[in-house]
């Protein structure tokens, strides 16, 4: 067994319990909101229209979304807030944690006494942090996936607009799911990788998580303001929310934009291998 | 054959702060290498360059020949920190499966037999072990793969007096099967039987550097002599190996380094009537040294 995958393994290792919590917190959440569906579907149209943009940008309800149809439900319900938000608050630990963590510790430095290259850490890390995000997002998607028959997800449902004309809105399938996943995944992706940069430069996990955070919370923040008011709209380029919301990949599908974090991701790493590479540990 | 650790004007800077400066150092394969300071004087920080921890400001460090940060010479140094901190959670067993396989350690016959010797229960998270048991897991890590170099941080530190005697018998043991040993104290007794060769730094200055023979030579060693009547020092001018007279009511001490032959001649003409000796023990000569340093 080569010195990185005893490193990516033993990391995995120690966050067991937390990635467990994580995925059963996630889990309960999903079919909570699930089984609130069949309830809510009546008292849908209160939804429509009723918000002020802001309100609406922070629901995540842009035009043609419809609360009352099941994939509209799991997109203001799930999608567009609770879900990306749960995964990067957890992309944010790990990805804090992978160096910054450890180094704050201490415990890098031990690891770095023996047979073990800087590169290798960073690669394994970094490859074992993505892999806790990516097991909490694909179980979260299952359950999600498990649930839509169950609480009448997977229905088409008769839907009455504003003009009293009726409309039939399809079922969730599991291909929105999946959908909604990547894009969800994505989202908290290129967090995990700006969490890890932070920490990686800098060898402090607060720094890192703070960092993180604050472009994660500020992003939000610039976004659901630039509804109001489009003097805000340049300043939200590097608000992750930009894309995601707009685009409503659960209900859209897949658009080019859900590889923006994967590069965010990759020139995170990058930067932060080299980085990490030249600089001195910081001691705990 | 290439020196175990050589050093070239190595220097650490943060800011206005030099925590080591130009240190120049040469070990020999097979010697035990004392790197005496105060705390804080830059012993664990030229460790921590030695292992690429830290990167120099200036001057270059080769371990066994190479680079610190090459793993292939990380794989023959056994590594001891001044603080082990090991995962949350990762017991002692786990901690020597985890960083022998590293070192491709299958056998673990030395390992056992170490645990045995320090009487370890590896099986608790280290985290929960006490300062001294946690050293015993340090030490066994760094013991265990039998490697060509030692670096010990202060190595003895939260140890009982038993377990400073069991590590100075391991230490004895692996410098006679050839293994190289630089540790870093500052307390010099503790070194006193493994080290052949110390070095003093002080404010990141390799101020003094000499084998122990030579340290044991330094020692000064003190005569008082009683008397019924009140002596004067010119008394014992130019007698042989005095080199300073103290007096103390009618009590006489003398500072002597060398034979005491003349001296006691000396004594006896003056009628002594008691003779006691003090020897000034290592630590004492130690804060001696660091003293003249300073002034």
């Amino acid at each position: 067994m080569s010195a990185g995958f005893a490193v990516y393994r033993r990391w995995l290792r120690d966050r067991r319990l937390s990635t467990f919590s994580w995925t059963v917190g996630l889990i309960i959440m999903i079919v909570a909101t699930a089984a609130f569906y069949p309830a809510f579907g009546s008292s849908a149209e209160a939804f429509v229209g009723g918000g002020s943009s802001a309100m609406n940008a922070v629901l995540g309800l842009g035009s043609g979304i419809d609360p009352g149809a099941p994939l509209g439900y799991l997109w203001i319900g799930l999608y567009a807030n609770v879900l990306p938000w749960t995964l990067m608050a957890l992309g944010v630990a790990v990805g804090s944690a992978s160096i910054a963590g450890d180094e704050d510790t201490g415990t890098l430095e031990y690891l770095l006494a023996g047979p073990v290259t800087r590169t290798q850490v960073v690669i394994s890390r970094f490859a074992a942090a993505i892999t806790v995000l990516l097991v909490v997002s694909v179980l979260s998607g299952v359950s999600m996936a498990a649930c839509l028959p169950a609480f009448q997800l997977a229905d088409a449902t008769t839907i009455t607009l504003p003009d009293g004309t009726t409309s039939i809105a399809p079922g969730a399938t599991v291909a929105d799911i999946v959908n909604g996943t990547i894009s969800s995944f994505a989202v908290a992706l290129g967090l995990t990788g700006l969490a890890f940069l932070i920490g990686a430069v800098s060898g402090r996990k607060s720094w890192a998580i703070g960092g993180a955070s604050a472009i994660g919370i500020g992003g939000y923040v610039l976004y659901t303001l630039s509804s109001m008011t489009s003097s805000l709209d340049a300043l939200t380029w590097f608000s992750p929310w930009r894309w995601y919301v707009d685009d409503v990949m659960l209900i859209n599908g897949l658009t080019p934009e859900v590889l923006i974090p994967f590069g965010t991701a990759t020139v995170s790493l990058l930067v932060g291998w080299w980085v990490f590479l030249h600089r001195d540990l910081q001691t705990s | 054959m290439p020196a175990a650790i050589e050093t070239n004007g190595l220097t650490k800077q943060w800011g206005d702060l030099r925590a080591v400066d130009e240190l120049d150092l040469v070990v020999p394969p097979g010697e035990c290498y004392a790197f005496l300071g105060r705390n804080g004087s830059g012993k664990s920080t030229t460790a921590r360059m030695l292992l690429d921890f830290i990167r120099p400001t200036a001057g270059t460090a080769t371990v066994l020949g190479g680079l610190g940060s090459d793993p292939a010479i990380r794989a023959r140094v056994g590594y001891l920190p001044g603080d082990l901190n090991l995962p949350r959670r990762m017991s002692g067993h786990e901690a020597f499966e985890y960083f022998g396989r590293f070192r491709n350690l299958a056998d673990t016959t030395v390992r056992d037999s170490l645990i045995e010797r320090f009487g370890l229960d590896p099986s608790r998270p280290v985290n929960e072990l006490s300062t001294g048991n946690r050293r015993k897991v340090g030490l066994i890590l760094a013991f265990m793969g039998s490697p060509e170099l030692l670096i010990l941080d202060e190595p003895t530190s939260g140890l009982d007096p038993v377990l400073q005697e069991e590590f100075r018998d391991l230490l004895a043991e692996r410098k006679a099967g050839g293994a190289t040993i630089w540790l870093t104290s500052h307390v010099m007794a503790e070194v006193a039987r493994v080290a052949d060769r110390i070095g003093m730094i002080d404010d990141g200055k390799l101020i003094r550097e000499m084998t122990f023979e030579d340290l044991r030579h330094q020692a000064t060693t003190e005569i008082i002599l009683g008397f019924d009547r009140a002596v004067s020092p010119d008394e014992f001018a130019g007698v042989a190996s005095v080199t300073g007279v103290e007096i103390d009511g009618d009590d006489v001490r003398l500072s002597i380094r060398g034979p005491v032959a003349e001296i006691l001649t000396r004594a006896g003409e003056l009628g002594a009537v008691r003779i006691e000796t003090e020897q000034h023990d290592l630590d004492a000569i130690f804060i001696d040294l660091l003293g003249g340093a300073e002034s």
